[in-house]
């Protein structure tokens, strides 16, 4: 070990702050990484520009929605652009329907405090498919995807209907697609790395398979694999106490994900949050906290 | 040709004994001499546990990305981690010229990586905290 080793007392802010950003700068040097709230400033049509690389052709095209108007056949506007500048708060949802309840896209990034970008959020809803209601509880309060409180009826449907803790609807299939774009969008805007934190085991698991690593919680994950093994702390408690703690839930991500949703990381007095991802720009990380996986 | 190997793992001292088995695939899959991938084991596990016990202090810890690059007799070894940032270069050279008894503990890991390899260099920014080390081997 190093015992001279001195430690950065503060990090270093990856970019300039965007209160700092002048156009001449970024007209100068196409490596000065942009902030969300640079982009949020620029004038709407160049902003929209940008924007519609957040929204993959493809994905619009299921739902008949024009990449640049974002209009559907009825001429309705299927795309809302939620912006904070103040805040460097950006949130892009795509409907399939103009009055629908919920987006089939949303993606919401967000300027972090070291100049760096966070993806805050990223949902992928399949709007034809049945709802559960696991986001409001019987009481009709907002459950937070079940982190504040929870609606245990609709989440054991959700369960058994195979989604994964967090989800309203079964997915799109299509993060592949979105984190592509999403990718693309970074390296416009000169950015390295995309950071998050996962809601849920199920989606950290996702995240790793899309080249993800862990800025955070890389041990958690490893711990949780070894303690759902055999004789494992995590496995034992599996014992049907609740619905969301059946024996044979181990053996899948999304069995595990909701049990640890269910509050099972106790029996390791752990609790699911402090977990961090960082996904470097066209590099995949190749971490695997839980070999040959059943989704 | 280039040959590029990436291995990802937690930043634990259960990791260590995997990052120096990859370390000796690659060299015996690359033909690199034994001396040069002890010197490049040792490396690594001086390197890596540095992260583990200073650079992910306090929290729970993230990965450690390990990637090794293999061209024209030279191994180049990078070490990523994303923990608290470090510069190894401000660490001061343990005295071995001093009696065994008057030397202080430790201190002797980079010593040792400087010594060993042929260029050493750290980089820090948001792609994470990247220590690169880059040693030459008779083809």
């Amino acid at each position: 070990m190093f015992q001279f080793l001195q430690r950065k007392q503060e990090p270093d802010k990856f970019g300039p702050d965007p209160d700092q950003l002048s156009i001449r700068q970024l007209l100068d040097d196409s490596s000065v990484p942009i902030s969300i709230k640079a982009v949020l400033n620029l004038p709407e049509h160049a902003r929209q520009r940008l924007l519609r690389v957040l929204l993959p052709p493809h994905l619009l095209a299921r739902f008949q929605i024009k990449p640049m108007t974002w209009r559907g056949p009825d001429g309705d506007e299927h795309v809302r652009v939620v912006m904070r500048p103040e805040s460097g708060l950006l949130r892009v949802e795509a409907r399939h329907a103009g009055g629908a309840q919920d987006a089939f896209y949303s993606v919401e990034l967000q300027d972090n405090a070291l100049n760096g970008i966070d993806l805050n959020l990223l949902v992928l809803n399949d709007p034809m498919a049945p709802r559960f209601d696991t986001d409001f509880d019987e009481d009709g309060r907002q459950t937070q995807f079940g982190t504040l409180r929870r609606n245990l009826k609709e989440e054991e449907r959700a369960m058994a209907a195979g989604l994964a803790p967090g989800q309203v609807r079964s997915g799109l299939q299509a993060s592949r697609d979105v984190f592509q774009n999403l990718e693309t969008f970074l390296a416009m805007m000169a950015h390295y790395s995309v950071f998050l934190e996962p809601l849920t085991y199920a989606s950290a698991w996702v995240f790793e398979r899309r080249g993800f690593a862990y800025v955070r919680g890389h041990k958690l994950m490893d711990d949780i694999q070894r303690e759902f093994q055999d004789g494992g702390r995590l496995r034992k408690a599996l014992d049907g106490s609740t619905p969301f703690r059946r024996p044979e839930q181990w053996r899948t991500v999304r069995g595990r994900a909701w049990a640890v949703h269910d509050g099972i990381l106790a029996e390791m007095d752990q609790t699911w949050d402090g977990l961090r991802m960082v996904k470097q720009i066209g590099q995949h990380a190749g971490a695997n906290t839980f070999p040959d996986a059943v989704y | 040709m280039i040959n590029s190997y990436r291995m990802t793992r937690a930043a634990e001292l259960g990791s260590l004994a995997h990052f120096r088995d990859f370390v000796e695939e690659v060299c015996n899959a690359q033909g690199i001499d034994e001396d040069t991938a002890y010197d490049l084991k040792l490396a690594v596990d001086e390197a890596c546990t540095n992260v583990v016990q200073h650079g992910y202090a306090g929290m729970n810890p993230g990965s450690i990305m390990l990637d090794m690059t293999v061209s024209e007799g030279e191994v180049e070894v990078r070490l990523t981690d994303f923990g608290h940032p470090f510069e190894p270069s401000s660490a001061p050279k343990p005295d071995i010229t001093l009696p065994l008894e008057e030397r202080s503990m430790g201190g002797f890991g980079l010593f040792f990586i400087y010594e060993t390899m042929d260029a050493v260099d750290y980089v820090s920014g948001e792609e994470g905290n990247t220590l690169i080390l880059r040693k030459r081997f008779e083809e």
